[in-house]
């Protein structure tokens, strides 16, 4: 009886989307650990631990903001400069003395406007989704550069060091802050997606479009949603950046989308769309993290560590391919020609 | 059918173009030799010195975020408010990135430079671009630091002597704090960066038969985040000190510094407010600071020179550190 009850909790687990890639990705993630481990025992100190899962903070956030784009179909190029964006705005209106909280509330408020763009770009305008978010990440990109007259700024200073702590440096319960933020993230957009109505709706889109149409979802307001989410990721984790350097760096969040589209895909969200779960995004972010700190660790050249993550990305896109072509098609090979 | 058609008049119109691109080089070359003739024609005369001799002269750093370049171009305008027949426009990447230098510099020889100021992202990458840029007649002086293609002058700190400083102050720092041996992590910016790999080079020769073990060096783009990160997982594995080779990696250092409870002597690179308040609150020893201002104005100097035709003097001049402390 009992033994029933397991195999059908085990059932129910691998019957849920995505999860086969999960379960493979997180076994690879186990011996990747073990292997660091074994080269290096600081690996698993606890002082490395916990600043391990700061290191892995950042990526994960913004993974959970381009896997609900990627989920929906579409691609978020902008999450990069968005992250700078915020960085320099945050930086810039606390070192002219902005009380940090009204300055937070500025730069959210400016980063939504841009995802507010990239979806009535994408959903009304039809731009390719490629085209118009790498538009915005250049617009996006001026912004930040132009936010402090092109110059980085100067220290945010001893007034920000509440807010420093916040995103960053303090601690509540043994954990950092950036882990606690990172975790309430998650499990409120893990729900958000798996559990509510927008949620549902980001899949069908996804999946099928004009089904998705068909049946009454309303996709202009669907995917703006999701831009939406990617954007305040992205702020989020300019406004983290903001407070572990201390200023405003113009460069902040460089090629951070490719972080993100890396962290999602490895995860097993499809690229494709319609298929993919947060917690296989955590699982991405966790072995991009592990190995940007494990390789350090082992004293291997930073070329080694390109070399693996590269090679990591493309296996796990080759897995994903492979599943899907054993199993019948059901997407649309090219709706576009 | 239409589509063979339209291929081929596709090509023979690039053809056309490129041959027109040779055309206009070769008469910019030619125009180059007018102006030249007309200035020394203008000598003489004196009526209307400006307009003859007023020269174009590009400033091309590597990027425009650390404050670093903000001197250089500081330095650069002084000299030009001094000159006085100099129209100066300052160029630079969004980011350190060589395609985009290169780009940099051929909008310059576009936008009619006499001369440039460079600080080369790497000593080959853009190496062409400039043997473009001499062919067209422009000057080029190194600011900060050379490419291989020979130049006019290099205004530069000696970067590997520079780094050398470093490690002598480290290992000052060391001693003061009572270590005599330990893990030294090193955060640079990539290794394609000559200036920054020279101080690396430096730094690592201070530590020549000393007790001290130099570990594998680590890249951060110069992003204060990614430098942060290197800087904590190097405290993790035991560090006792660590050096900074630019601006960011320093922040990046400092901060992990600030935020460990045990003794790392940090050494850096270059200033900025956000390091010399890293140093005043006691979580980096020192930092080299160079002299981009002196860089700027001595350069620009330079080119004026250069454009008069008057002798420019040595060809590479050490423009130095200062060791900033507490």
């Amino acid at each position: 009886m009992d033994k029933r009850g397991k195999q059908n909790v085990l059932k129910r687990i691998l019957a849920i989307r995505g999860m086969g890639q999960v379960i493979t990705v997180t076994i690879g993630f186990i011996i990747l650990c073990i292997v660091f481990g074994l080269v290096n025992p600081i690996f698993f100190s606890g002082k490395n631990v916990a600043n391990l899962l700061r290191q892995i903070a950042p990526i994960l956030i913004i993974g959970i903001g381009q896997s609900y784009v990627l989920i929906t179909g579409n691609i978020d190029l902008s999450i990069g400069s968005v992250v700078g964006m915020s960085c320099m705005i945050s930086a810039t209106l606390m070192t002219k003395g902005v009380n940090p909280l009204i300055a937070i509330l500025i730069t959210i408020c400016c980063c939504l406007a841009v995802g507010v763009l990239n979806g009535e770009l994408v959903s009304k305008c039809k731009l390719p989704p490629f085209i118009a978010t790498l538009g915005t990440m250049t617009i996006a990109r001026g912004i930040a550069q132009i936010v402090n007259n092109n110059y980085n700024t100067g220290s945010i200073g001893e007034g920000a060091k509440g807010f420093r702590n916040f995103f960053y440096y303090g601690k509540t319960a043994g954990l950092y802050n950036a882990i606690w933020i990172t975790l309430a993230m998650w499990i409120v957009f893990n729900f958000i997606l798996s559990k509510t109505r927008s949620g549902r709706h980001i899949y069908a889109i996804g999946s099928n479009i004009d089904a998705a149409r068909l049946s009454g979802v309303n996709v202009h307001s669907t995917t703006i949603k999701a831009y939406l989410v990617s954007a305040i990721c992205a702020c989020t984790v300019g406004l983290m950046t903001c407070a572990t350097t201390g200023m405003g760096t113009m460069d902040a969040g460089n090629s951070y989308e490719m972080y993100a589209v890396a962290a999602s895909v490895i995860g097993g969200v499809s690229t494709l769309g319609g298929q993919g779960i947060l917690l296989g995004t955590v699982i991405g972010a966790s072995i991009w993290g592990v190995l940007q700190n494990g390789l350090q660790f082992a004293g291997a050249p930073v070329a080694i560590r390109n070399i693996t993550i590269g090679i990591i990305v493309v296996v796990s896109v080759l897995l994903d391919v492979i599943v899907r072509t054993g199993k019948p098609r059901k997407k649309k090979m090219n709706p576009v020609t | 059918m239409k589509k063979k058609l339209l291929s081929i008049i596709l090509c023979l119109c690039m053809v056309l173009a490129t041959a027109c691109a040779k055309e206009e080089a070769v008469s910019t070359t030619g125009n180059e030799g007018k102006e030249e003739a007309k200035v020394t024609e203008a000598a003489p005369k004196t009526e209307e010195p400006k307009a003859a001799e007023n020269f174009k002269v590009y400033l091309i750093t590597m990027d425009q975020m650390d404050q670093h370049w903000v001197n250089v171009d500081a330095g650069c305008k002084k000299a030009v408010e001094e000159l006085g027949n100099i129209d100066y426009e300052w160029l630079a990447p969004d980011v350190k990135d060589d395609a985009k230098q290169i780009e940099c510099i051929n909008n310059a020889v576009a936008g009619g430079a006499d001369a440039i100021l460079l600080a080369a992202n790497g000593p080959d990458a853009v190496t062409s671009a400039l043997e473009e840029a001499a062919g067209a007649g422009v000057k080029i002086i190194y600011v900060d630091s050379a490419a291989a293609y020979p130049a006019i002058q290099t205004l530069a700190t000696d970067n590997q002597a520079a780094g050398k400083t470093a490690g002598d102050e480290m290992i000052k720092g060391l001693q003061a704090a009572g270590i005599t041996e330990g893990k030294i992590g090193i955060v640079n910016v990539n290794a394609a960066t000559a200036s920054c790999v020279a101080r690396e080079k430096g730094f690592r020769s201070a530590f020549d038969g000393s007790a001290f073990e130099l570990l594998e060096t680590q890249y951060g783009e110069g992003d204060a985040a990614k430098s942060k990160d290197i800087a904590a997982n190097y405290i993790t594995s035991g560090c006792v000190g660590i050096f900074g080779a630019n601006e960011g990696s320093t922040v990046g250092i400092g901060n992990a510094i600030q935020e460990s409870e045990d003794t790392i002597i940090g050494v850096g690179f270059d200033k900025s407010d956000t390091i010399l308040e890293l140093i005043k609150n006691g979580y980096i020893l020192c930092t080299m600071a160079q002299n981009p201002d002196v860089m700027g104005y001595e350069g620009m100097k330079t080119a004026a020179k250069a454009l008069a035709n008057e002798d420019t003097g040595a060809d590479s001049v050490d423009t130095g550190v200062s060791v900033i402390t507490k």
